[in-house]
This record gives C-alpha cells, sequence and structure tokens, in this order.
C-alpha cells in the first residue's frame, strides 16, 4: 500500500478533490405517500497516475457512472476540482476537456464507417489532412482491425466495435480515458482481450484511466488499484487483491455475495 | 374459437370493402359513359376536369407535405433541444388536438383568423391552395411535429455526449446525429401525411372555392350530390383507389407508418448544441399558429346568437346523431379490433408470425381504402333497392367504425402483443380464460390504450364530415353537415357557435371517454405501465 502511494506521489495526473454533487431522485412516479427516496449526497476524492487505470467498482446506484459524467463535464458539479496535470478542468466546456469516454454501447454512429468513425473523433468536419489520415490508419493498426476500415459498425462484432472506439481514443490524444463498462456486452474471453489492449495503448500514450465494471474479476486484470464507491462517496480506496480477495468492509463483503 | 372468430371478421370487413368496390366496378352506368371506355382504360386523361382534379388533388397534398414536414421538423428540433422549456407537457398535449378537432371546425377557426373579417385578412385570396394549405398545416404541423419528436428521444444519450466530447457543432449534430436517425422515420411520417391531405375532405370542399381547386373526393362528392352524375363519381372512384393503394404500396416500400400515439412523455436530456432563444422562438411561432384559428373562433362564437343556436332543437338533435354515431362507431372498431388483435397476439406467441401479421394487416388494409370510395359504391350499390338517405345514420356508423379500426389496430397492436407474450403462459397455469381473463388480466392491463382509442375513434367519428356529407339530409344532420349548412349560407355568427359547440362535444367525449375507461388504475397494476404507445 505504501508503495503505491509513494508510485502515485510521483506523477499524479488526475486528481479529484471534493468533487460534489447531489443526486436528484425522481419521485414523481410514487404516490405521495410513498415519495420516500431521498436525494443522494455525492463527494468523491481521488487520484490516478500517468499510465495508470484506476478501476471503479461498486452496485448499482452508487455513483460510478456520475463520477465519469462529472469529469466529463456531462454534469455540472456543486463544487470540488478536477485537476488533470495540476489543471482544474470543473469550469471547462465538455469539448475544452482533455478527456475522451468510452462507453457500453453506442460509442459508433451507425451509419459511418470504421474509418470515418474514428476519423469524426479528430475533426466532426471530416476534412483530414494527410497526417490525420496516416494517424487514423495507424490507430486501425494498433487495435488490429486494419482490413475492416471501410465495414459498417453493424459489421463488425461486439469486441471489433469496442476495438474502434478505442481507436478512437488514441487519435483523440487525450490524457484521460473514461471507461463507462465498456466490455459489459462482450464474452469473458473477448474481455480479457480488450483489458489487454486498453493496458498496452494506455502505457503506450501516456495517458491514465477510470474504468468502471460491474465484474470484479474484470477490474482485477485492469488494474492494481481498485476503488468502491457506495452512496456517492468512495468507501476504499486501494491495491484490488486486498479489497477483493480480502474485504474488511461489510458493505464489500455483501457487494462481493460474501 | 378466438382464431376462428377472427377469421369471420376479416371475411366480414372483405366483404364490406369489396363489394362496395366490386360495384364501382361494375356499375351499369359506368358502361355507357362517355368518358369510359373498355377498350381504352386512359380515356378519361383526355378530358381537362379529370386532368385538372387528379393534378390539383396530387400538388395540394405533395405542397402541404412539403411545407408540413420542413416545418414540423424545425419545430420538433427546437422542442427536443429545448428540453425544460415551460409548460412543455401541455403545449405537447395541446399539439395533440388537432387529432381530435373536426376538420369543419378547423375551417371555421381558418376563416376567423385569415377571412375577410379576420386578424390576418387575406380576402378572397384564403379561398383555394392558400386556405387550403393553411388548414393542412394547422392539421399535420403539429402531427408532424408528434410524430418526430421520438425520433429525437430514440438517439442514445451516448451519441450526444461522444459529439459534445468531440466539439461538433449545431450543424454537425445535425448532420451526424439527428439527420441519420430522421431520415429513418421521415419516407413514413411523409407519406402518412400526403395521404391524409390525398383524402381531406372537408378542408378543400369548404376552402378549395371552385373547380380549380377541387380534389378527387371533393369531386367524388359534386357528381354524387351536386352533378346527379354516378358514373363520374364511379370513375373519380376508382381513381382515387388506385391512388391511394399506389401510395400505400410506396410507403410500405419505404418504412412502416408510425404509431399513433396521443401522449408524449419526453425525456430529453441532449447535450445538444444550439441557439435557445431561436428554439423558444420556433416554438412560440409553432404555438401561435396553432392556438390562434381556435382562439378566434372562440371569441367570434362568443359574439355571436349563442342562446338562439343553443335554443334550437336541430343543434341538439344533432348532437344527439354525432354522439350516437360517435360511440356506436367506437364500439364497432373496438370489438373487431380487440378479435383480430388477439387473434394475432396468439399467433405471434405460438411462434406463427405470418399469421400474426395477416391478422393484423387485415385490420390496417382499410386504411388504403377512402371512406368516401366505399360510401360512393354503397350510394351505388344501395340506391337501386332502397332510399339510401333513410339509411343514412347506420352506414355512416358503420363506415367510421371500419374507418377506426387502423387506429385501433395501431394504438392497441403492440401493447396487446406484449401482454400476451407476458402473461399467456402466467394465465393458462392458473387457469385463466375466458371472461375472468379479460375482466381480472386484459382489461385492467390494456384499460390505457383500449380507453385512449375508443375516445380517438368516437371523437373522430363525432366530427366527420366525409361519408355524411354524401348520405346526410336536413333531418339525418350530424353536427358538422349541421356546421358545414351553415357555413355554405355564409352564416358566420351561427357557424362559430356551432363549431365551438361541437369542438366541445369532441373534447368533452374525448376526455370522458378516455378517463372513465383509461382510469387511474391501471398504472397501479403491477407497477407496470403498459407500453405500445
Amino acid at each position: 500500500m505504501a508503495k503505491v502511494a509513494e508510485k502515485l506521489a510521483e506523477k499524479k495526473m488526475l486528481v479529484i478533490n471534493e468533487l460534489k454533487y447531489v443526486y436528484r431522485n425522481d419521485n414523481s412516479y410514487l404516490p405521495k405517500k410513498q415519495k420516500t427516496l431521498s436525494d443522494m449526497k455525492m463527494c468523491f476524492n481521488l487520484q490516478v497516475k500517468e499510465g495508470e487505470i484506476l478501476s471503479i467498482i461498486g452496485a448499482s446506484g452508487s455513483g460510478k457512472t456520475t463520477l465519469l459524467n462529472l469529469i466529463a463535464g456531462f454534469l455540472k458539479p456543486i463544487s470540488g476540482e478536477i485537476l488533470v496535470n495540476k489543471q482544474d478542468i470543473s469550469q471547462l466546456a465538455i469539448a475544452k476537456r482533455p478527456v475522451t469516454t468510452v462507453f457500453q454501447e453506442h460509442n459508433l454512429f451507425p451509419h459511418l464507417d470504421v474509418f470515418t468513425n474514428i476519423a469524426i473523433g479528430i475533426k466532426p468536419s471530416l476534412k483530414l489532412d494527410k497526417n490525420e489520415v496516416k494517424k487514423i490508419s495507424q490507430a486501425l493498426n494498433d487495435v488490429g482491425l486494419s482490413e475492416l476500415e471501410k465495414r459498417l459498425p453493424a459489421q463488425l462484432s461486439g469486441g471489433q466495435r469496442q476495438r474502434v472506439a478505442l481507436a478512437r481514443t488514441l487519435v483523440r490524444k487525450q490524457k484521460i480515458l473514461l471507461l463507462d463498462e465498456p466490455l459489459a456486452a462482450l464474452g469473458p474471453a473477448m474481455r480479457e482481450e480488450i483489458i489487454e489492449l486498453i493496458k498496452s495503448l494506455l502505457k503506450k500514450n501516456k495517458m491514465a484511466a477510470l474504468f468502471v465494471s460491474h465484474q470484479p474479476d474484470d477490474a482485477l486484470i485492469a488494474s492494481e488499484r481498485v476503488a468502491f464507491i457506495h452512496d456517492g462517496k468512495v468507501l476504499e480506496i486501494g491495491e484490488g487483491q486486498k479489497i477483493l480477495n480480502n474485504p474488511k468492509h461489510s458493505l464489500i463483503q455483501e457487494y462481493l455475495g460474501g | 374459437m378466438k382464431i376462428k372468430i377472427a377469421y369471420i371478421v376479416i371475411f366480414l370487413l372483405m366483404l364490406f370493402i369489396l363489394v362496395p368496390l366490386a360495384s364501382l366496378f361494375f356499375a351499369n352506368d359506368l358502361l355507357s359513359n362517355q368518358s369510359f371506355d373498355t377498350n381504352n382504360l386512359f380515356a378519361f386523361w383526355e378530358d381537362d376536369y379529370f386532368r385538372q382534379v387528379i393534378f390539383f388533388s396530387l400538388w395540394q397534398a405533395s405542397l402541404s407535405t412539403f411545407l408540413s414536414i420542413g416545418i414540423a421538423v424545425v419545430v420538433a428540433r427546437a422542442f427536443a433541444h429545448y428540453g425544460h422549456f415551460p409548460l412543455r407537457s401541455l403545449i405537447l398535449g395541446l399539439f395533440g388536438l388537432p387529432l381530435v378537432v373536426p376538420a369543419v371546425v378547423a375551417v371555421l377557426g381558418i376563416v376567423s383568423v385569415y377571412g375577410s373579417q379576420g386578424w390576418i385578412p387575406l380576402g378572397s385570396k384564403l379561398y383555394g391552395i392558400n386556405g387550403i394549405l393553411l388548414a393542412h398545416l394547422f392539421f399535420n404541423i403539429p402531427l408532424a411535429v408528434r410524430l418526430l419528436l421520438p425520433v429525437w428521444n430514440n438517439i442514445p444519450q451516448q451519441y450526444w455526449r461522444i459529439g459534445a466530447q468531440f466539439g461538433m457543432t449545431n450543424w454537425q449534430q445535425w448532420r451526424h446525429i439527428e439527420w441519420p436517425a430522421l431520415r429513418e422515420t421521415l419516407p413514413g411520417v411523409s407519406v402518412l401525411i400526403f395521404m391524409l391531405c390525398m383524402t381531406s375532405f372537408a378542408v378543400v370542399l369548404t376552402l378549395g372555392g371552385g373547380p380549380k381547386s377541387t380534389t378527387l373526393e371533393v369531386a367524388i362528392y359534386q357528381s354524387l350530390r351536386f352533378d346527379f352524375n354516378p358514373a363520374q363519381a364511379v370513375l373519380l372512384a376508382i381513381i382515387q383507389l388506385i391512388l391511394s393503394i399506389l401510395i400505400t404500396i410506396i410507403a410500405a416500400w419505404f418504412s412502416r407508418l408510425p404509431d399513433v400515439e396521443a401522449n408524449l412523455h419526453i425525456h430529453s436530456q441532449v447535450v445538444a448544441q444550439g441557439n435557445k432563444l431561436l428554439s423558444l422562438l420556433f416554438i412560440l411561432i409553432a404555438i401561435i399558429f396553432v392556438v390562434s384559428p381556435l382562439v378566434a373562433m372562440l371569441i367570434d362564437a362568443a359574439k355571436g346568437p349563442v342562446y338562439q343556436v343553443l335554443n334550437d332543437s336541430k343543434l341538439w338533435q344533432a348532437a344527439a346523431f354525432s354522439l350516437l354515431i360517435g360511440l356506436s362507431a367506437a364500439s364497432i372498431s373496438i370489438i373487431l379490433g380487440w378479435i383480430l388483435l388477439s387473434a394475432s397476439a396468439e399467433k405471434a406467441y405460438l411462434g406463427n408470425k405470418r399469421m400474426a401479421q395477416v391478422f393484423e394487416l387485415s385490420g390496417s388494409v382499410v386504411y388504403v381504402v377512402p371512406p368516401l370510395v366505399v360510401g360512393t359504391g354503397l350510394f351505388i350499390l344501395l340506391s337501386k333497392w332502397v332510399n339510401i338517405f333513410e339509411w343514412a345514420i347506420l352506414i355512416v356508423i358503420l363506415i367510421n367504425g371500419i374507418m377506426g379500426l387502423p387506429f385501433v389496430i395501431r394504438t392497441l397492436g403492440a401493447a396487446m402483443r406484449q401482454n400476451t407474450a407476458r402473461y399467456q403462459r402466467l394465465c393458462e397455469s392458473l387457469d385463466i380464460s375466458g371472461w375472468q381473463r379479460f375482466k381480472q388480466i386484459d382489461f385492467p392491463l390494456l384499460r390505457k390504450p383500449l380507453g385512449l382509442s375508443f375516445a380517438l375513434v368516437t371523437a373522430m367519428a363525432m366530427g366527420d364530415l366525409g361519408v355524411i356529407a354524401l348520405f346526410g339530409t336536413p333531418e339525418t344532420a350530424t353536427l358538422p353537415l349541421l356546421l358545414y349548412q351553415r357555413l355554405s349560407a355564409y352564416q358566420m355568427p351561427q357557424a362559430a357557435v356551432i363549431a365551438v359547440f361541437l369542438l366541445a362535444s369532441c373534447l368533452l367525449t374525448f376526455w370522458l371517454l378516455e378517463r372513465g375507461i383509461s382510469g387511474k388504475s391501471s398504472r397501479k397494476v403491477g407497477g407496470e405501465k403498459n407500453a405500445g404507445y
């Protein structure tokens, strides 16, 4: 644990400080007497270093995706800091943030072929120069899809689609990669393959990633460190093996089915 | 048993549609008509009148569709981008009004705003293509907005987020996110609106203003009721039928027609790039356009001879006929629709999708045949044996009942299929069937779409001025016919009062029926919403 903290101190790429948000529960569909669901007050603190993947686990509704949405700018926090290389990005517009997101599905526009789906990540006008075209070919090569650039998303497997989304993150060259359950729709073998690909791409491109997953096994394969989120707060953060194989907190035990 | 009854229903439906159609083709008068040469089926094309009527029918429908869709896309986009617009649900509810507002009432509203005494006087220019376009836009912009808005709702949230992350401009968002989703739905909506404009009767009859602006439907009516030329009516009806079939084939080729929706629950959380002020402006213009005819008509009615009109026994007799027609037609639609959909859902549940489609399609197929064409067929067929004007109410009920069937199928179909897929096995295992199943399971779960379709067909039949114009007499006048008679006699103050009375009757009946049948408990059952619309 001490070793990990030492390493972190070396080069923190992403630092989340007291990032607060209130998740409003929609009670409108409930009868008046049953409107008991209260709003959830969230507050996040965590750090990720360059080249690292931090896995985020927790039960449904605990706030995992909300955290990613706050970092990406899809949601506005009440207060707090999101530091990327010591620069606060919390007030920046979505497009100005050094962030790329890969979702569980719908990462690719269905009417655009593989090449154009990547190109749109560089320039939405699709007016590319030679250098950019070359970059896309290189990215496709890196994810092992250079033969499939003319295919439409519907002609790809689930794993191939996620590879295209990863290739796009490469050409966008942003510092922070947010992975919102990108493996949920894939089989076990494919999951492991994509995790390995993410790890190698991250190291090569000097990025930091937050990896939200429902599967503790995936979290262990993907990262050394794991953060367990409960009720909008980081309940425990540290070495994945320790947290998941030897859970101390009853809520984590409960989550793991112990 | 369920399936056998469904087959009988299909047989009766076909009989009711095909026999009048056959009577058109085999009408004796037809063969002796100069316009109809059995050796040259296209001889009618040499007749200027026919050419003019066909051209104008297609022209006004094309122009109405083009303008309605173009404006509706802009307005729907404004609604989608401006997610938290004040009174949004109320306004979208208001946009559902034209589904229930009788065409002849809308016409009076249009005259109140754009007529020579109106707020924006167009004078004599109102009558003809201008008036027809204005009325068609009044009906079709809200309809198209409601049909197109779900397209934006169905765009995955991820696309908006990716677009925002990539820094897409407003135009790029339209090009890469919205247009690809919209272009799949546009042909279906366009064809639906084209069809509605092609078969628009009351609007063209009242705002057409002369032979130059006559469509096929109005020409059929004029041939039968004024020119006493059944042969010409038959020819026009055949042409109208062929055009309708062609349009339906094109529609089926492009895509499925959208479902009828009465409620729109918007969950707009789009991260759209757009100018809020511009969106607000588009929304406000659309609201003013839709609301102003109704408000102007209300003001005119308030100034009119309210007491005198309400004291007239003819009004109450017409109201009674309208209600009778509305409720009877809706009952026929619901009973037939329920039988066909039950059989369809059962076949789908057993894995026989083809037969399931056949049952469902057989209910929708009447959509292809314009009511006035069936009416003309019945007119020709029955006039040889009976005094058709004495049978007016019954014929109007039957035609409206059958013409309401596609709306029942579209409103109730999806919910019923889902219900059967979910609970058929459970019902079988618990041995719940027949009346007990309807009472305990199907009705509580389906009462919402059931109430909606019953209310919708009732209101539509109450406000119909197509078939009743053909068969109605002063003794059997319904409210729309009474209103038309006052309009034709230029008794505008009386017409305004009758129009408001008719509108209020339709809305009140719709509201009472929808609320009464749908009830409040439909949401509580199993905690599940009834899907499908």
